[in-house]
């Protein structure tokens, strides 16, 4: 084939799957993940309930407890053990057992308990029904306070400053609604961006191999890369741009700092791992090999990225590993620039550190295998 | 005696399509033991420890000290920080150097004594959730604590009946208690979930490109045993394989990562077995759809994040779209990784996760006869 035949847009124009990678997919996974986490917080979430003691007091406290949007607690059991094989098998997600004499205990001042126990295999909605039962419980405590002081002869202020002397105002700075929404699609879409970016270049490349051979002199076979990946590196980052744009449209995404930054990272972030590919298939040579790679390499990134559990929590060797993913150092960015409006002095580190994953590039456009075979028996050719 | 032999040697092919690719084994022997190190990487530590936050003190009382030192020694925070200002405090949280802040406004002490209602502010960095739970957490422990202190001494200032003073200070309250990961643990909430994940992944790479590169073998008209006997020996084979490597997930690495686990091995057995059966027809049926080995890693990289937030562990199924829900039932992993939870992490009876089991059942008899479909008229077009 002549050199010409094998650009990056003939590369576009013979193969469906990586005009699919670089054009509808990014969008399309994209609004799957906000397709995913349409609700913004969990709500809703079952809980069963054990009342052994039927009173007012206990009717209340549920009637309480479901009011919470994040709480559905109409899911009676009449007995522990009942309750207790709806919570293993995943039927309800917490179990709250009101004892008896709850309600009389607390007409006498007693402070009765009661326990809700959460399923924490499932942490996240564990987690989020443990809190939101907390909150709950704690402001029926407080209004049953009042009451009870007013009943024994309180003034009405009085008795709401002796039920509550402390009172916290809890800020969620940087995502004021705690929307997962904006949390997680904005953080787990670049991972996946990342995972296209890396498919799509060594789906090129191996078009390209497979096609015609690369010329051997460094400047011959730099301007062949050019004329191949270009086309390829622009529409990926142009992808990325799109995924922010779409961020902005369905999830109010504001970033509080410079846009600008992110674009300018955005395109490093494709070099990067444009250049890492590059390098992983000079290594090895062999299409399925340097695949298989390439997901060992990029596929945990959103593991590695520390917006789930924390960096500073991760020992040496995985922190050593997520270094090692530009996504890491882009997150890095787009949290400094997007939520904490961060000064240049913050966002200088992770853009050079993106920089750095170009260092083995001439090296790999030099030791890129000259050429591919198309193996017949591999493949269905129809 | 020879459908013996026959069956013999159609098993041995089958096999050894398997065992001499080597790509193939690269997934399956590589790729297992190495993402079994790899995915549990970042939460050796499980729990995250104390977070940094900054306390901005406008009252300089005793009781704000106090207050301090409480929020110091609650196990999810320390104090790491004393900024002068406002300014100094947000530039604070800008560089990431903390994660918290604490404001004791003036006045503090003097209007809790005069029993005037009085707040507090805290404030979390929302960019990172399990850091924000654990700051708020550590300061609500802390203003909580003072808050009862406080009301503990002004009842008995007051000479209220002691007997009744529990209930005037906290009238009821609902303790919560995490059951099935008793430390709250990262490890043992992501582990459990990711295990079944890379298993089933791991089986459409190998499964789906070893069925690729027959069916390209057969286009080329190489001689090959007849697809109603082959396709059941490769169900067959991936079913034994993935089953000693269930072995070494379930067994040997969740001891090592001391997950908890309780399902005895009849039980899971029985539930692995189904769930590879499930999966490796659902690797066949892509096999028959795509053209070239490589795209079954393609699909399986693309598809892979997306999977962990449908598949209900680490975003609640409850909250999906329903659609989502229903639809990514679809894919046997999601049923999987339910069930494989219910019974050996949760400790449910195989029984109780009936409507699992019914899901794989559909699952493999949904991909067994479209795969049936697929092969005839395939067959007819290469004729």
């Amino acid at each position: 084939m002549a050199t010409n035949n094998v650009t990056g847009w003939q590369a576009l124009r013979r193969q469906p799957w990586l005009l699919a990678l670089v054009g509808w997919l990014p969008p399309v996974l994209t609004l799957l993940l906000i397709a995913i986490f349409a609700l913004g917080t969990p709500q809703s979430l079952p809980i069963g309930v054990v009342d052994l003691d039927h009173t007012a007091e206990a009717r209340a406290l549920q009637r309480h407890l479901d009011a919470s949007p994040a709480l559905d607690v109409r899911h009676p059991y009449a007995s522990p053990s009942e309750g207790a094989v709806a919570l293993q098998r995943g039927e309800v997600l917490a179990l709250l057992i009101i004892p008896n004499d709850f309600g009389r205990d607390l007409r006498l001042s007693l402070s009765p308990e009661a326990v809700a126990f959460y399923n924490s295999q499932y942490l996240l909605a564990g987690k989020f029904i443990a809190s939101a039962v907390t909150q709950s419980s704690m402001t029926f405590a407080a209004e049953t306070g009042v009451a009870l002081r007013l009943g024994q002869g309180y003034a009405l202020p009085e008795a709401v400053a002796a039920a509550a002397p402390v009172r916290p105002q809890i800020t969620a700075l940087y995502n004021a609604g705690m929307s997962y929404a904006l949390f997680l699609v904005t953080t787990i879409t670049p991972a996946l961006w990342q995972i296209m970016i890396v498919v799509a270049t060594l789906l090129t490349l191996y078009w390209r191999l497979e096609n015609a051979p690369l010329p051997d002199g460094y400047l011959a076979r730099s301007h062949a890369l050019w004329q191949l990946l270009m086309p390829i590196s622009l529409l990926l980052w142009l992808q990325g741009l799109i995924t922010l744009g779409l961020f902005h449209y369905f999830l109010g995404w504001t970033p509080e700092g410079s846009v600008g930054w992110l674009i300018v990272g955005m395109a490093l972030m494709v070099l990067a791992i444009q250049s890492m590919a590059m390098l992983i298939l000079a290594v090895v040579a062999n299409k399925v090999r340097a695949l298989s790679l390439c997901a060992a390499y990029l596929a945990p990134a959103f593991a590695f990225m520390g917006i789930t559990f924390p960096r500073g929590d991760m020992n040496m060797l995985a922190r050593l590993w997520g270094n090692l993913m530009p996504s890491t150092h882009y997150i890095e960015l787009q949290v400094a620039v997007a939520d904490h409006g961060a000064p240049l002095a913050t966002l200088l580190p992770p853009l050079l550190t993106l920089l750095l994953f170009l260092i083995p590039l001439p090296f790999a456009i030099r030791a890129l295998p000259k050429q591919l075979t198309v193996d017949p028996t591999e493949q269905v050719s129809t | 005696m020879s459908d013996w032999r026959r069956f013999w040697q159609a098993w041995r092919a089958e096999i050894t399509h398997i065992v001499a690719d080597r790509a193939v084994l690269l997934v399956i022997v590589g790729g297992l033991l190495f993402y079994a190190v790899l995915y549990p990487l970042p939460y050796q530590k499980s729990v995250p420890g104390e977070q940094a936050i900054a306390v901005l003190d406008s009252d300089h009382s005793a009781m704000a000290r106090q207050l301090i030192r409480m929020a110091d020694a609650a196990p999810q925070i320390r104090v790491a920080a004393r900024p002068g200002s406002m300014a100094e405090a947000e530039a604070l949280l800008a560089n990431d150097e903390v994660h918290g802040l604490l404001v004791i406004p003036e006045g503090f002490e003097r209007n809790v004594y005069l029993g005037n209602p009085t707040s507090l502010s805290f404030a979390g960095d929302a960019s990172y959730f399990l850091i924000y739970g654990n700051v708020v957490e550590g300061l609500l422990t802390a203003a909580t604590t003072l808050s009862v202190q406080t009301q503990l001494m002004s009842s008995l200032l007051k000479g209220d009946n002691p007997m009744q003073i529990p209930g005037h200070i906290m009238p009821m309250r609902v303790i919560t208690k995490p059951v099935f990961n008793p430390t709250s643990g990262y490890l043992n909430y992501i582990v459990p979930a990711v295990f079944v994940l890379i298993l089933h992944q791991t089986l459409l790479i190998a499964a789906g490109s070893v069925t690729i590169k027959d069916r390209a073998r057969r286009f080329l008209g190489q001689p090959a045993t007849s697809l109603a006997l082959a396709i059941p020996l490769r169900v067959a084979s991936f079913m034994l394989i993935y089953l000693l490597f269930a072995m070494l997930y379930f067994g040997f690495f969740f001891r090592l990562y001391g997950i908890p686990h309780v399902a005895t091995p009849g039980p899971l057995l029985l539930f692995s077995l189904l769930f590879f059966m499930a999966a490796t027809l659902f690797a066949i049926w892509l096999g028959y759809l795509l053209p070239r080995p490589e795209l079954t890693t393609v699909v399986v990289l693309l598809s892979s994040l997306p999977i962990v937030f449908t598949a209900g562990f680490a975003w609640p199924a409850e909250s999906l779209p329903r659609w989502l829900d229903v639809i990514t039932l679809l894919i046997p992993v999601k049923p999987g990784i339910q069930g494989f939870l219910a019974i050996n992490q949760m400790g449910a009876p195989i029984i109780s996760i009936w409507r699992e089991i019914g899901v794989l059942l559909g699952l493999c008899a949904l991909y067994g006869s479209w795969i049936g479909w697929l092969a005839h008229r395939q067959r007819r077009l290469a004729k």
